[in-house]
């Protein structure tokens, strides 16, 4: 256990072009930590975290452009990926064979996120509907309409509850999933919200934007807790700790910043990439960070329990 | 005796704007400086604010020169237009917009290379600007790299996935251009390699005695192999609307494919 934040390892030239979207995984069978990896190259990698380095495992192919988003399921068996050829793929990651390809339709997926349970995909879509996937059937299963903009960003509450979703013109909507009722629409900010992301108690999300800002949302009575600047530039993406009090995020000012959740003040600046950094996130303890970016590289930091 | 020294012309890497601005701001500045001579004169806060002063008058007189460029460039003066930025970026090197618009105009004027070198600096000099991604990714395109094409237009939509005009005509064209010639490829190569089968048939390689049957089975084989060949030569790889690729039989053999975007969107006056 480290005591300060400090960086752990580099991959360098992880992908033949720039790095798109990053996740942390643990399987639930046997305990070992996977990371995916996608990419501008078409390439979507999975890679084992053990003995504090990378190693490569699975080079998945079958993307026809670059993946814009991945996830991986809550046991670690599985992981999706959304490219801008609008399939949606999902992988086995034990034997790095492709299960499913869903074909979404002409700019019908971006960001996917798979539901608390592993049975369901979200993703956005350019008429503003949230479509659902049955990771089973491989197939649409319902949508829930924000009636808004291009959806880029889209993130499950970790109890299962809600479901939020960012556009393009940056608003924010939270939806009942049960319901499948449209709770809140906030005007959060100007300008796209690139990332969001709930607390692991379901109280708080947190957005990411062009404008530069981070802001926390009580998610309950939908009011802003707090505007946090302090990134240069676009803010691209957002994770929240599972220890509940810290939260990262990345932007194209090249860094990666951690904050506090209670007192809102950025605690540790990462300065480590050579240009924009599109995907950060935590392991399952919280205990590492993962950022890669348009330079190709996959960073790990250690964060002090 | 010849004495050695370094050789310069005076004013050889120097710009003329530049250097007009800059003796119209001295007599500007020696005016005044006459008058108050016995005064006492704060000389590095003056030299401060001069220059402040300059680079002001430089961002000013730019502003304007890529105004008239863009209204020239509109009524089709072409060449006045990129001389007119080619002065603007002379006083702010570093302003993409510039670079971004000679580069719409040099692929008017056909000049390819020089309309992705300028596209290249305006992505250099702002990233996260999706329109400058799109003119690099056109004149890629027009230069035949349709791979650094489609790479561009990517970039473009990732950063803003909203603009319908990416996705529909310039990301789903190069795509098309580039399975037409992945698929082009592979026709040569399938020619290629029958062609070289014609002249080395491998069933006269193994055995040479000559056996009727065997003589008669090779020739058959060769002669199926030539026509196949014939065939090769006469079809051309098209790809219909949906993306399909098909190989037909023409007499010419010439690429029927005539659907181009059209050439007035490939001109849109920005930043103005």
């Amino acid at each position: 256990m480290s005591t300060q934040y400090s960086i752990l390892f580099k991959q360098e030239h992880a992908h033949d072009d720039a790095i798109w979207t990053a996740a942390w995984g643990k399987s639930e069978a046997d305990g070992t930590e996977t990371i995916v990896t996608g990419s501008l190259d078409d390439m979507v990698k999975v890679w084992k975290w053990s003995d504090e380095k990378l190693e490569l495992q699975w080079t998945l192919e079958g993307h026809q452009l670059g993946v814009v988003s991945v996830d991986i399921s809550h046991n670690g068996a599985i992981a999706a990926s959304s490219s801008l050829d609008a399939h949606i793929r999902v992988w086995d990651l034990e034997s790095g064979k492709q299960i499913k390809s869903m074909d979404a339709g002409p700019v019908d997926a971006w960001s996917v996120a798979f539901s608390p349970d592993s049975k369901y995909i979200a993703t956005g879509s350019h008429l503003g509907k949230v479509n659902i996937f049955g990771v089973e059937s491989g197939k649409k299963e319902y949508s829930l309409d924000t009636r808004g903009k291009f959806i880029l960003s889209i993130a499950y509450s970790p109890d299962g509850k809600y479901l939020a979703s960012g556009a393009i013109d940056g608003i924010i909507n939270i939806f009942d999933i049960a319901t499948g009722k449209l709770l809140h629409t906030l005007e959060g900010h100007a300008m796209p919200i690139r990332s969001l992301t709930f607390s692991p108690d379901s109280q708080l999300l947190v957005t990411a934007s062009d404008d530069g800002y981070i802001k926390i949302y009580d998610v309950q009575h939908a009011n802003l807790a707090g505007t946090l600047s302090g990134h240069g530039s676009w803010v691209l993406n957002v994770a929240f700790s599972p220890d509940d009090t810290h939260f990262v995020s990345s932007s194209s000012d090249k860094s990666v910043k951690v904050w506090d959740a209670s007192s809102r003040a950025c605690i540790n600046t990462f300065f480590d990439h050579q240009d924009q950094v599109w995907s950060v996130k935590y392991n399952s303890t919280g205990s590492k960070i993962i950022s890669a970016g348009d330079d190709r590289a996959i960073h790990i930091y250690d964060c002090p329990m | 005796m010849a004495s050695f020294g370094w050789k310069r012309k005076v004013g050889e890497k120097v710009s003329k704007s530049v250097v007009q601005q800059f003796e119209a701001e001295a007599e500007k500045a020696e005016g005044p400086s006459v008058d108050d001579e016995e005064e006492e004169v704060n000389w590095l806060h003056a030299i401060k604010r001069r220059r402040e002063i300059l680079l002001e008058d430089c961002a000013a007189k730019s502003k304007r020169l890529k105004d008239e460029g863009a209204q020239l460039a509109e009524q089709g003066r072409h060449w006045e237009a990129v001389k007119k930025w080619d002065e603007a970026i002379q006083l702010t090197p570093d302003n993409p917009v510039l670079y971004e618009m000679k580069s719409q105009v040099l692929t008017i004027l056909q000049e390819l290379f020089p309309a992705v070198k300028a596209a290249e600096l305006a992505v250099k000099f702002r990233p996260l600007w999706w329109e400058g991604w799109q003119t690099l990714g056109r004149a890629q395109l027009n230069l035949g790299e349709v791979d650094l094409a489609v790479r561009s237009f990517q970039v473009a939509i990732h950063l803003c996935p909203s603009e319908h005009s990416l996705w529909q005509e310039d990301l789903a064209w190069a795509c098309r251009l580039r399975k037409q010639r992945l698929a082009t490829k592979e026709k040569i190569r399938q020619e290629e390699e029958t062609q070289k089968q014609i002249l080395n048939a491998p069933e006269l390689e193994q055995d040479y005695d000559f056996e009727s049957d065997e003589v008669l089975a090779a020739c058959e084989a060769v002669a199926k192999r030539q026509t196949r060949y014939e065939e090769l030569k006469r079809t051309t790889v098209i790809i219909d609307t949906e993306g399909n690729i098909k190989n037909v039989v023409t007499g010419e053999g010439g690429s029927e494919d005539t659907a181009t975007p059209s050439e007035e969107q490939f001109v849109k006056a920005r930043g103005l």
